[in-house]
C-alpha cells in the first residue's frame, strides 16, 4: 500500500527532510529522551527531530568511547562525528540514562553543534518533583527563545500540544487496528509509523495517519497471522530485529518501547496552565525503568498491554550495556511467567552483524510456544 | 618501604568491629539503613540509624576473592554480567542460601534502604531490586544533576533549593520508619563531626604533596572506610588525628612511602579491590600514587548553622552527579598541587560513569599540562573483566614513555 510506505520513505530519507526545513530558515532541533517536551520546541517554530543510530560500523566513535558503552550512544554518536548530524541548529538532551548522560559530553567537545541545552529531568514524579520539572520547562523555553531569537507565547504551546495531542490520539488508533484476530499492520510498519511521527511536522504526519486509517480497510495484502508478541526493551530505531522476528512466525502486535507506545500513549491534559500540564504528562507518563514512580509503573503498562492486545508472549530486546532495561529483566522475566506469558530475553549490540544471530533464537523461542517440537 | 603503623590491621581493628556492632543492632531491633554512596549520611547518623553500605561490603567480597562467586548467583538469575559488579555481588549476596560463610557473617538486614541518583543509575535500579528481595522500603532522594559541574560556591540556586526538599522528604520518610523525630541540634553535631572528618581527611591527603609522600593508594583505600562508612563520628574524628599525626611526623623525618619516587601518579576512580597488591607492584616501580580522585570527591565542608543547605553543596558537587569538566578540573587540580607526573584512568566494566569519557579527560589534562594519562580497562570486584598481563605491559610501557 502506497500510504504505508510513506512511513518508511519519512524514515530513511529523514537527513534530506530536515535539510529542507532548514532550508526554509526554520531551525532543526535534535533530541534523545521521551522526557523531552517536543512541544515547546514545536511552539518555537522549530522542528523536534528524534536522534537515531544506523547499523553501521562506529569506527570514529570507537576511537572515543570505551567497550563498555552501549552500542545505540555509540552509533549516534559515530554520525554525529562523521557530520550526518551537521544540519542541527541545537541539541536538546536530558539524563535520560548514564550512558546518554556521560556521552552529552562527548557531543558537547566533537559535534558541532551551535546550540546544546539540558533538561534536568526528575527521576521521580512527586509534587516537588512537579514543580522542579515546570522550572526546567520554562528553562528550556527561556534558552529556545533566547538562542532563536524568538518569543513563545502560552498561545503557541496550547497549539502545539494540540497538534501533539491530535498525532497521539490518531496512533493509538492505528496501534488499535493490531488488537484483530488478524492485525492490519505488522510490527515492521507499526515502528516506521511511530518513528517516522517523530522526525517530520505533526500536521503532516497526522494527515498520513488520518489517510492511512481510512485505506486500511482494504488492505489487499494484510500480514500474516503468527504468535502474537509484545516487544520490550531497549531503544529501538531499525525495523530490523522485528523483521527477522515476522519472518520466523510472529506478529509484533504491541510494544513497550521509548520508540513505541512510551513515547505517544499518554495525552497532555487540558490545564490553565500549559506548562503545568506538559509537566504532569512527561513525569506522569509512562515511565522508562531510569525513572522511579509507584514501584513499577512500566511492569504494570506491560501487563496492560498484553491484555489489551491479547499478547502470547513477550520479547524483550536488551542492548548491551543498556544498565537500567537489564536489571529490570529478571523480575520482568519472573513476574510475567508466573502469568503464564513466555519471555525472551536476548541481548543485542546495534549493528547489522548484532541482530543476525538472533534469528534462530525468536525461531525456536515461536516454534515452542506453537507447540511445534 | 615505609608502612603506616596507625593503619595495621586495619580490617580487623576497624571495619570487623564495624560489621559486628551493626550485627548487634539488628538483634537489639535498632534502626539500619542500607544506603548507597553519594548520599547524605549524615541525617541517618543524626538519628541513630545505622549505615550499612552495600558497596563497601562488596568491595570487602572481593577482596576477599569470594565477589566473583557472588556475582554468579545474581547471573543465574538473570543479571547480565555487564552490570556493575558492586551490584551483582551484593544482590548474590542476598540470594546466597547459607550466609555463614560470607565475610562477617553477612550484611546485616535492613530496616529501609536509601539511595540517590547523584551517582548513577545502578543504585536507583540495584537498590530497587533489593528493595523487592527484603521487602523493606525505599527512599529514593531525586537529586538534580549538576549539569555544569558547579562547585559548592557556584551552584545555582534551583538545584540546592531542590536538594534541599528532598531532603526533607527523606527526613520525612526516616521520622516514619523510625517512629522518632529528627532533634535539630543533633544534627548540628552530626554535621560538625562530619566536617571534622573531612578537614582532617583533606589535612592528611595535604602532607602527600611532600617528596617522598608519607601515603600511597592502597593506605587511603582503606583508610577511607571512616569517611564514607560513619563521618560523622568521633571515632572516625579520633581516628584521623592519629593518622595526621603520624603522617605529620613522616613528613618531619622526610620519609615516604618509597625512597625514590620516579613517578607521581594520580589514580581516577576505584581500585580493583580484589588485587590490591597492585599498588605494592606499583611502588617497586618506582612510582607512588599522590592523589586519587576517589579521596577527593567524598570532602566537603559543612556549616552546621545551615545544615541542608552545606549537605547540598557537599553533595550535588560530587563528580559523578556532574559534567566531566568537574573531573578534569579535579585532576588538574591535583596534578599541580601534588606535582604529579603520571595520570592513571581506569574504567569499571560495570560503570558507565567511570568509563565514557575518560578520553575528553585524557585529552584536556594533555592539552593544560602536557602529561599523557594512561587509560586501563580494569573492573572493581570482577576479576573475569581483568587481564593482569596486559595490564602490567601497559603500565610499563607507559611509565618508560615519561620523562
Ligand atoms: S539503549 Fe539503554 S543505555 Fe542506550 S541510550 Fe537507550 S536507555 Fe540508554
Ligand atoms: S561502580 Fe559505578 S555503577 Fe557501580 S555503584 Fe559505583 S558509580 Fe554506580
Amino acid at each position: 500500500m502506497k500510504i504505508l510506505e510513506s512511513f518508511g520513505r519519512i524514515l530513511y530519507e529523514r537527513h534530506v527532510i530536515a535539510e529542507k526545513w532548514k532550508a526554509q530558515h526554520r531551525p532543526v532541533i535534535g533530541w534523545n529522551s521521551t522526557y523531552t517536551p517536543e512541544e515547546i520546541i514545536l511552539a518555537a517554530d522549530a522542528l523536534p527531530i528524534r536522534i537515531l543510530g544506523s547499523l553501521r560500523p562506529t569506527t570514529l566513535a570507537d576511537a572515543c568511547l570505551p567497550r563498555n558503552a552501549c552500542s545505540f550512544v555509540r552509533s549516534t554518536l559515530d554520525m554525529a562525528l562523521r557530520g550526518d548530524y551537521a544540519y542541527l541548529d541545537g541539541l536538546v538532551t536530558s539524563n535520560s540514562c548514564d550512558n546518554f548522560n556521560k556521552t552529552y559530553d562527548l557531543w558537547k567537545s566533537y559535534a558541532k553543534i551551535p546550540y546544546f541545552h539540558f533538561i534536568n529531568t526528575p527521576h521521580t514524579n512527586t509534587s516537588v518533583a512537579h514543580s522542579f520539572f515546570c522550572r526546567e520547562i520554562r528553562r528550556l523555553k527561556e534558552s529556545l527563545e533566547d538562542a532563536f531569537r524568538t518569543t513563545i507565547p502560552s498561545k503557541a504551546i496550547n497549539r502545539a500540544i494540540q497538534r501533539c495531542n491530535e498525532n497521539r490520539v490518531l496512533l493509538k488508533k492505528v496501534y488499535d487496528l493490531r488488537r484483530k484476530s488478524t492485525p492490519a499492520i505488522n510490527g515492521v510498519e507499526a515502528l516506521e509509523i511511530v518513528l517516522s511521527s517523530m522526525l517530520t511536522s505533526k500536521e503532516q504526519h497526522s494527515t498520513l495517519l488520518r489517510q492511512l486509517l481510512k485505506e486500511i480497510e482494504n488492505r489487499p495484502n494484510p500480514p500474516k497471522p503468527g504468535i502474537r508478541l509484545l516487544i520490550t526493551g531497549s531503544v529501538m530505531d531499525a525495523t530490523d530485529l522485528i523483521s527477522i522476528t515476522e519472518a520466523v512466525g510472529g506478529i509484533v502486535v504491541a510494544d513497550d518501547l521509548c520508540t513505541g507506545t512510551r513515547y505517544f500513549w499518554n495525552l497532555v491534559s487540558a490545564s490553565k496552565d500549559p506548562i503545568d500540564a506538559i509537566s504532569k504528562r512527561y513525569l506522569d507518563k509512562i515511565p522508562s525503568p531510569s525513572r522511579y514512580h509507584h514501584r513499577n509503573g512500566r511492569f504494570a503498562h506491560i501487563e496492560n498491554m498484553i491484555r489489551r492486545y491479547d499478547v502470547e508472549a513477550v520479547i524483550n530486546f536488551l542492548l548491551k550495556f543498556c544498565d537500567t532495561h537489564m536489571f529490570d529483566a529478571p523480575l520482568l522475566t519472573e513476574e510475567l511467567r508466573s502469568q503464564g506469558i513466555p519471555v525472551l530475553n536476548l541481548e543485542w549490540e546495534h549493528t547489522r552483524s548484532g541482530i543476525a544471530p538472533l534469528k534462530t533464537r525468536i525461531e525456536a523461542f515461536i516454534e515452542t510456544i506453537k507447540g511445534v517440537p | 618501604m615505609t608502612r603506616l603503623q596507625t593503619l595495621q590491621d586495619f580490617y580487623q581493628k576497624h571495619v570487623q568491629p564495624y560489621y559486628r556492632d551493626a550485627h548487634k543492632s539488628q538483634e537489639e531491633h535498632k534502626p539500619i539503613a542500607w544506603v548507597a554512596s553519594t548520599f547524605p549520611i549524615e541525617i541517618l547518623q543524626a538519628m541513630d540509624i545505622t549505615p550499612i553500605w552495600p558497596e563497601n561490603y562488596a568491595s570487602i567480597c572481593a577482596a576477599r576473592q569470594i565477589s566473583v562467586q557472588l556475582a554468579e548467583i545474581a547471573e543465574n538469575q538473570g543479571y547480565s554480567r555487564d552490570l556493575c559488579s558492586y551490584a551483582r555481588t551484593v544482590i548474590g549476596a542476598i540470594l546466597k542460601e547459607d550466609t555463614q560463610h560470607l565475610p562477617e557473617g553477612g550484611l546485616p538486614k535492613p530496616d529501609f534502604l536509601v539511595a540517590s541518583t547523584a551517582a548513577c543509575d545502578t543504585h536507583l535500579k540495584w537498590f530497587q531490586i533489593l528493595s523487592h528481595h527484603l521487602k523493606r522500603p525505599l527512599f529514593l532522594l531525586d537529586s538534580p544533576y549538576n549539569t555544569m559541574g558547579a562547585d559548592a560556591d557556584h551552584l545555582e540556586a534551583g538545584l540546592i533549593e531542590q536538594y534541599v526538599l528532598q531532603l526533607l522528604g527523606l527526613i520525612k520518610f526516616l521520622e516514619e520508619q523510625t517512629e522518632t523525630t529528627l532533634d535539630r541540634s543533633k544534627l548540628r553535631e552530626s554535621l560538625a563531626l562530619s566536617d571534622n572528618t573531612s578537614n582532617l581527611w583533606l589535612e592528611i591527603q595535604g602532607y602527600r604533596k611532600n617528596s617522598p609522600s608519607p601515603m600511597g593508594a592502597r593506605d587511603a583505600f582503606s583508610a577511607i572506610f571512616f569517611m564514607l562508612s560513619i563521618p560523622a563520628t568521633k571515632v572516625a574524628v579520633n581516628f584521623y588525628q592519629a593518622l595526621r599525626d603520624e603522617v605529620r611526623n613522616l613528613v618531619g623525618k622526610g620519609l615516604g612511602k618509597i625512597e625514590n619516587e620516579r613517578y607521581r601518579l594520580i589514580w581516577d576512580n576505584l581500585p580493583m579491590w580484589f588485587n590490591l597488591r597492585f599498588f605494592n607492584y606499583l611502588n617497586s616501580l618506582g612510582a607512588v600514587t599522590v592523589a586519587e580522585t576517589f579521596s577527593h570527591v567524598w570532602t566537603g565542608s559543612l556549616d552546621p548553622s545551615e545544615p541542608l543547605e552545606s549537605l547540598a553543596k557537599k553533595y550535588l558537587p560530587n563528580f559523578a552527579n556532574c559534567s566531566l569538566d568537574r573531573r578534569v578540573n579535579l585532576i588538574l587540580q591535583l596534578a599541580e598541587d601534588y606535582q604529579a607526573n603520571a595520570i592513571i584512568l581506569p574504567t569499571n566494566w560495570g560503570c558507565r560513569m567511570m568509563s565514557i569519557g575518560e578520553t575528553v579527560v585524557k585529552e584536556a589534562i594533555f592539552k593544560k599540562l602536557g602529561i599523557p594519562s594512561l587509560i586501563l580497562d580494569v573492573d572493581s570486584s570482577d576479576w573475569r573483566n581483568y587481564d593482569e598481563y596486559q595490564v602490567k605491559t601497559k603500565l610499563e610501557t607507559y611509565l618508560k614513555t615519561l620523562k
